[in-house]
């Protein structure tokens, strides 16, 4: 019988902000351990949290060998590799220390709003080894900054949002795009013509990828349930459009190179559609083997259980252009906010947006009315897509835009 | 039992959880596990701030203690903070799902079972994908402060999630049969809710052709109208969103009129289902809390923080998602009361409207959506032609303003999965529900 062994250890330091003041200050420190015992047909896993007796471990491990759960995927074998990605703000005094002069600058700078939330440093390690000469390591470090904005003269809950997550911390860069946004939110701009607009979405807002993780499901792809069965090898969408499947820390993964299976792609990386074309849904090895589709590397699972097909983080390939460029001299519709929306079984899309600004590729001008934005899965990856910018707001990571025509109208209520 | 720090108010919250999880995906079974752990949340407050920390080495609660109190500052008239003052003092041991009842006695074997009785439902040649998925979990609570509370409670939740997705030609259509409660016996003798549930995919997936985008009167099944109240106006009564708010405080003063005469929306822990709190992770006991009542603006939902704040009472609504994280103001079992009409009488006088069965999810902002899974027209007063709508909204405001006749049929809803999200944790779980309720006017894309 052959083991694996699959540790996390999560760190983390937070700040909690309320009505812009500082309410509560979190640490955190969870360790979860899974033994995995392969006998070539079935599973047997046990997990722990906390510092936890191994032996112990894989010997309840080996009692659910009895449950007799298939799984008679070849483990990943023979590969060593180990990733360091550092932050350059972990402690939790410096993290205080920044939060608080951060907090005095908007209350000075933008004192008719109100800001809550969460300031965080974290750092996430990851391992991963077994019999078969397996052995991966990773460390990521990140920060993350995120306020939820109330204009104190509104009487709704949330008014706007702000934040960036990252390595590298940077105070400038999230006061500016925090007062752009405050600044815009003030210009209340009231003149509206429903029309087709290049809509602008932060590349990483699922409210116009979700789509993407049913119809890319293995399971379901492979069943004949997605609107893309059957469709590999097929031209579905623009062939400036490529989506990765990705575990890359440049591109904002959090987590580990390798998945909960130890599968790693060169590059850390999948696309799933390239340059328009249909590669692969994502898989994990019981859905690659079930369905005989490329396996993709999607395995998540809890710390106790099997390894099973979990959402991938989803990313665009960017374009060489800016967001300036790629709106081409026309003022974009930022959707800050789109809560609610939805796609039907077909594809079709809608959506209220509850905030967005006009956007001219480099700032927010002002606050649009509540708008409305229809489209489909089709269009808005297809004749309507645009690009993904090459360049961040404010040199903050991970806040690269995706454009997209759409048809917009003001917001029935 | 603890030391608690001088000077400062402490608590620490033990959570002895056990759970299990079986997930079978097309007949094969991908995953069964049980799962026992102890771990523990602690809290220090000074009068200014809070520090806070969780561990699952439950030995190391004092250290943890000690540790928090250095971070803060002495303080020696912490007993007359008023935060301090709010906190009920609870001792004794009150278990509603011990013994017979708790679902740590029932094997794994017995679980699969009851989850692959329902298998050959979903037999059905538009089937091409299914999951099926059985959850339980009771949390035995130990909680301690030191203003001397002592106390020990139980939560307990056990559901099932049946998610298949149906294709027929072009089409594709998600549906799920979830449901969930306290006890076990909950999920026993369903087969004929499933095969109607099941009926009802096909005939949706076979006949639902897109809406026609505009503004309709909506009728909303007790799911939506549970949903709609959750998500529109559940968050906003969650008084954690006003402190120190002037302006909200003053949109939503107690005695304003806010909605019709015929709308009450009660919040309370006491309901059976997920939503069932019997105390809150602050140690304060569960109470019925109206909103709502009879249109005019009745009450909040509280932590001891935004009591004492608001200078209201505590209502048993601070709860933390797991041993990780602090409570904050939450939901337990929101709906809104029943009224007088038949589901016929309802519907009689609407020439053309739309009826909203199921949902995929909803939000509530200042504009509030609700996302129909199943949804069907209403024409000369009778259910009719199934529709697809992607999104139905509305202003919060002015909605509950157009709520213009409920039902006497009533039902709260609760699920396996899912649950409700604020800010970082989530999913938690609640109960949400209500009569059929008539909105004279939404809009529908």
């Amino acid at each position: 019988m052959n083991r694996e062994k699959y540790v996390t250890h999560y760190v983390e330091n937070a700040v909690k902000i309320v009505q812009t003041e500082i309410s509560s200050v979190r640490k955190k420190d969870i360790i979860k351990t899974s033994a995995r015992l392969y006998d070539g047909v079935n599973m047997g896993v046990a997990g722990a949290l906390g510092l936890c007796d191994e032996e112990a471990l894989f010997e309840r491990a080996k009692e659910s060998l009895k449950l007799k759960i298939s799984y008679p995927y070849a483990p990943a074998d023979n590969l060593q590799r180990e990733e360091r990605f550092e932050s350059d703000l972990q402690d939790e005094s410096v993290l205080l220390e920044e939060t608080a002069d951060i907090l005095e600058r908007l209350r000075e700078q933008q004192p008719k709003f109100s800001f809550s939330h969460i300031f965080k440093c974290s750092k996430l390690e990851s391992s991963i080894e077994n019999d078969f000469g397996l052995k991966l390591r990773s460390c990521r470090e990140s920060i993350s900054l995120s306020l939820v904005i109330k204009d104190k003269s509104s009487s709704n809950i949330i008014d706007a949002v702000t934040g960036y997550e990252g390595r590298k911390f940077s105070k400038k860069g999230f006061l500016d795009l925090t007062n752009m946004i405050c600044d815009a939110f003030s210009n209340q701009i009231n003149e509206f013509t429903d029309g087709t607009y290049p809509v602008v979405f932060s590349s990483d807002d699922v409210t116009y990828l979700k789509k993407f993780y049913e119809t890319l499901h293995g399971m379901m792809f492979g069943s004949g349930s997605s609107l893309l069965s059957g469709k590999i090898g097929r031209q579905v969408f623009s062939p400036d459009f490529t989506l990765y499947q990705t575990r890359r820390a440049e591109d904002g993964f959090p987590g580990a190179f390798f998945d909960s299976e130890g599968t790693v792609n060169p590059d850390d990386r999948f696309a799933l559609i390239e340059d328009g074309v249909l590669i692969a849904p994502y898989t994990d090895k019981k859905t690659s083997s079930t369905f005989k589709l490329p396996l993709t590397g999607a395995a998540g699972g809890e710390y106790d259980g099997l390894p099973e097909l979990r959402l991938p983080l989803l990313k665009i390939k960017e374009s060489e252009k800016t967001a300036k460029q790629l709106l081409n001299d026309r003022m974009g519709i930022f959707v800050l906010i789109a809560s609610g929306g939805d796609f039907t079984p077909d594809g079709h899309f809608a959506s209220p947006v509850q905030l967005a600004f006009l956007f001219d590729g480099e700032r927010f001008v002002g606050r649009l009315p509540e708008l409305s934005i229809n489209s489909s899965l089709q269009e808005m990856f297809g004749r309507n897509f645009v690009g993904v910018s090459k360049n961040d707001f404010f040199g903050l990571e991970n806040t690269k835009v995706a454009v997209m025509n759409m048809s917009v109208e003001r917001l029935r209520k | 039992m603890y030391k608690f720090p001088e000077g400062l108010y402490s608590d620490v919250r033990i959570e002895n959880v056990f759970k299990s999880d079986i997930v079978v995906t097309l007949g094969n079974l991908d995953n069964m596990k049980e799962q026992q752990y102890s771990a523990a949340f602690i809290r220090v407050f000074d009068g200014k701030r809070w520090y806070y920390s969780s561990t699952t080495d439950c030995k190391s609660i004092q250290q943890e203690l000690d540790k928090l109190a250095q971070m803060a500052q002495y303080n020696s008239t912490i007993e007359r903070n008023a935060v301090v003052e709010k906190f009920e003092v609870n001792t004794g041991t009150y278990l509603n799902f011990d013994g017979e009842r708790d679902i740590s006695n029932f094997s794994l074997d017995r679980k699969l079972e009851l989850l692959r009785n329902y298998f050959p439902h979903l037999k059905n040649e538009l089937i091409k994908f299914w999951r099926a998925q059985y959850i339980d979990q009771r949390v035995v609570k130990d909680f301690y402060s030191s203003k001397g509370a002592s106390l020990t409670f139980d939560y307990q939740r056990v559901g099932f999630r049946l998610l298949y997705q149906m294709v027929h030609e072009q089409e594709q259509f998600m549906d799920r049969f979830d449901v969930a409660g306290n006890e076990i016996s909950v999920l026993e003798g369903l087969s004929e809710e499933i095969d109607k549930r099941v009926a009802s995919s096909e005939y949706f997936i076979r006949n639902a052709t897109p809406v026609v985008p505009g503004n309709y009167t909506v009728v909303l099944s007790p799911e939506a109208a549970g949903v709609f109240a959750h998500e529109s106006f559940g968050h906003k009564s969650e008084a954690d969103f006003m402190l120190g708010d002037e302006m909200m405080m003053s949109e939503w003063k107690i005695g304003k009129k806010v909605g019709s005469d015929n709308l009450s929306i009660i919040d309370d822990g006491n309901l059976p289902g997920v939503g069932f709190v019997s105390f809150d992770d602050e140690g304060t006991r569960a109470r019925e809390t109206y909103l709502i009542k009879n249109g005019i603006l009745a009450g909040r939902l509280h932590s001891a923080e935004t009591a004492a704040s608001l200078d209201e009472g505590l209502t048993g609504n601070a709860r933390a998602v797991n041993f990780e994280y602090e409570p904050v103001v939450r939901m337990t079992a929101t709906y809104i009361t029943p009224g007088k009409l038949s589901f016929a009488e309802l519907l009689s006088g609407i020439e053309t409207g739309i009826y909203v069965d199921t949902l995929n999810h909803g939000s509530g902002m200042s504009t509030f959506t609700l996302a129909p899974n199943q949804a069907f027209m209403i024409r000369n007063g009778k259910i009719a032609e199934p529709v697809k709508i992607a999104v139905v909204s509305g202003s919060v405001f002015k909605t509950l303003g157009e709520i213009d006749a409920t039902t006497k049929e009533f039902k709260m809803l609760s699920f396996a999965l899912g649950g409700c999200g604020k800010m970082e944790q989530y999913p938690l779980p609640v109960s949400f529900g209500g009569p059929y309720v008539r909105v004279r006017s939404l809009n529908v894309q």
